[in-house]
């Protein structure tokens, strides 16, 4: 398990105990972290449980696949750190890692 | 289905037995989801229905969501119920991952949120133009005149058909989904692939922006997509275009018809417009996802057998009483509104984005000009159920100013 803070459009902030060797996306789901739908449950298709990562972390994570990128390309709140959280798979080394959601997922 | 002994494999436990005829069970009333959502409370979360050659039938929301994100075991390779020869072939649709997924890459800039908005002016345009179509007349058919003709407007620009075409298409895609025999299935198809090879052949001469274009410029890891892979693309965005989006919010009219209330109250403050649309797909689902089995499997104390087929009844999934409460109750103020109606896995509905939209602007077009309207005493409405749910006509009147 390690700590991973998710700060929501309004400034409040939630920790949740994330999975080591699982998504992000699966640990925020299991924990209830509000505006992460992921309505296509993992499967990279739908692009809503897209967040951003702040640094030093987003620097740190291996980069995007094509597929990734392609469809973080399609969402209307990209930013340079935009990531996918079904993407980003729960590391050791991402023990208190913060994460901001973004206003809307659609 | 008429000539189909019933049938109860000997692996199917008495328990798990419940006759459910999904394209005529008498048990379906008006109210097309309220009675469905009845009927089943009386069958097992997972049941065989004896009827239509045999299948099984799933219907709570996370076991739904179970099935579609298996297709190592329940492969979209078939969606016929009963299983036809020849079943149609659609990409991505009929492909299970990863093949499916350089082909979701294809189309997802077309149906993406960010193209969604780019859209919504013109998709304003057309709503406003369909709305003041009928204005004057103090009254008209809302299915007929507006909830088919919208959507369809809408996928057919995205496409780059020829709006005059919309009433014969329209009608081959009504054909479609009532056709139950093998032969029915493959004469409809090949009049809609005529259709399209017909555009395919003008789009090369003529290119636009539209999305037939695109599939014939794309490169799909390093090569261009051939003839049959663009005719069944079209295949399956043409009859997800048709019929979905018309079916939903032609339901979610008809319940507001009837609710001066809320009418008055979104006509008001049309920043409720997306929870209103959004409670609409939950309450009102249209459509079920077949599913093969390709490999034996037990589950939930369920042996599903190779070669046996599974619907799951997306529009239950809205209706479930583990996963809201009062789910037959129509509250755009519910916090969390919990559905599969687009499905999820890797093969949820490309155009969920489109949808959600169309069914926003249509409802805020329509309110601006029309904010006060009733359903028309004693006229019959009509449904037909299947895999696909539709409401067949939807008589409504109101004031003209």
């Amino acid at each position: 398990m390690v700590h991973i803070r998710f700060e929501q459009p309004d400034g409040s902030s939630q920790d949740i105990d994330a999975t080591v060797g699982e998504s992000l996306m699966a640990s925020a789901k299991a924990q209830g972290v509000e505006g992460i739908l992921a309505e296509c449950g993992g499967s990279m298709v739908c692009g809503t449980c897209h967040v951003y990562v702040k640094e030093p972390w987003f620097s740190q994570l291996a980069a995007p696949s094509a597929m990734e990128a392609d469809m973080l390309d399609c969402g209307l709140q990209q930013q340079p750190n935009s990531r996918l959280s079904c993407q980003i798979i729960v590391a050791p080394d991402m023990d208190g890692m913060e994460i901001a959601v973004p206003q809307s997922q659609r | 289905m008429a000539g189909l002994a019933p049938n109860i494999p000997p692996h199917v436990k008495p328990e798990q037995v419940f006759a459910f005829d999904i394209y005529a069970d008498p048990r379906i009333g008006d109210d097309v989801q309220g009675t469905y959502s009845a009927v089943l409370k009386e069958a097992p979360d997972i049941f065989w229905s004896p009827l239509n050659g045999g299948h099984w039938m799933v219907q709570r929301h996370d076991l739904i969501a179970e099935i579609v994100k298996n297709p190592q075991v329940f492969s979209a390779r078939e969606m016929q119920i009963p299983r036809v020869e020849n079943p149609p072939f659609m990409i991505p649709l009929s492909l299970d991952p990863p093949e499916n997924v350089p082909y979701r890459h294809v189309l997802m800039p077309k149906f993406s949120p960010r193209a969604v908005a780019d859209m919504e002016p013109k998709m304003r345009a057309m709503a406003a133009e369909i709305v003041d179509e009928v204005l004057a007349n103090g009254a008209c058919d809302f299915v007929a005149d507006v909830s088919a003709r919208f959507p369809v407007s809408v996928f057919m620009e995205v496409m780059g058909l020829p709006l005059d075409k919309l009433r014969e298409f329209r009608h081959i895609a009504d054909t479609y989904f009532n056709a139950r025999t093998n032969e029915e299935i493959q004469r409809i198809s090949q009049q809609i692939f005529a259709i399209f090879n017909e555009l395919i052949a003008y789009r090369r001469e003529t290119p636009g922006d539209d999305l037939i274009t695109h599939f014939l410029t794309v490169d799909v890891e390093g090569r261009k997509l051939s003839q049959d892979e663009i005719l069944a693309m079209c295949f399956v965005l043409f009859l997800g275009g048709m019929d979905t989006v018309t079916n939903v919010t032609g339901f979610t009219f008809q319940h507001l018809a009837n609710d001066p209330e809320l009418q008055a109250r979104l006509a008001q403050d049309p920043s409720r417009l997306v929870e209103f649309a959004e409670e609409g797909l939950r309450m009102f689902g249209v459509i079920g996802t077949p599913r093969l089995v390709v490999q034996d499997y037990e589950a939930h104390g369920v042996s599903f057998r190779k070669g046996e087929m599974v619907l799951s009844a997306l529009w239950q999934s809205g209706r479930d009483d583990e996963k809201i409460a009062d789910p037959d109750r129509f509250d755009i103020d519910r916090k969390d509104k919990p559905h599969l109606n687009f499905s999820t896995g890797p093969h949820m509905c490309l155009g969920h984005a489109l949808a959600r939209a169309e069914m926003r602007i249509l409802a805020d077009e329509w309110l601006k000009r029309i904010p006060s309207f009733r359903p028309k005493a004693g006229a019959k409405h009509g449904f037909r159920i299947g895999t696909v749910i539709a409401l067949e006509s939807l008589p409504i009147e109101w004031e003209v100013a």
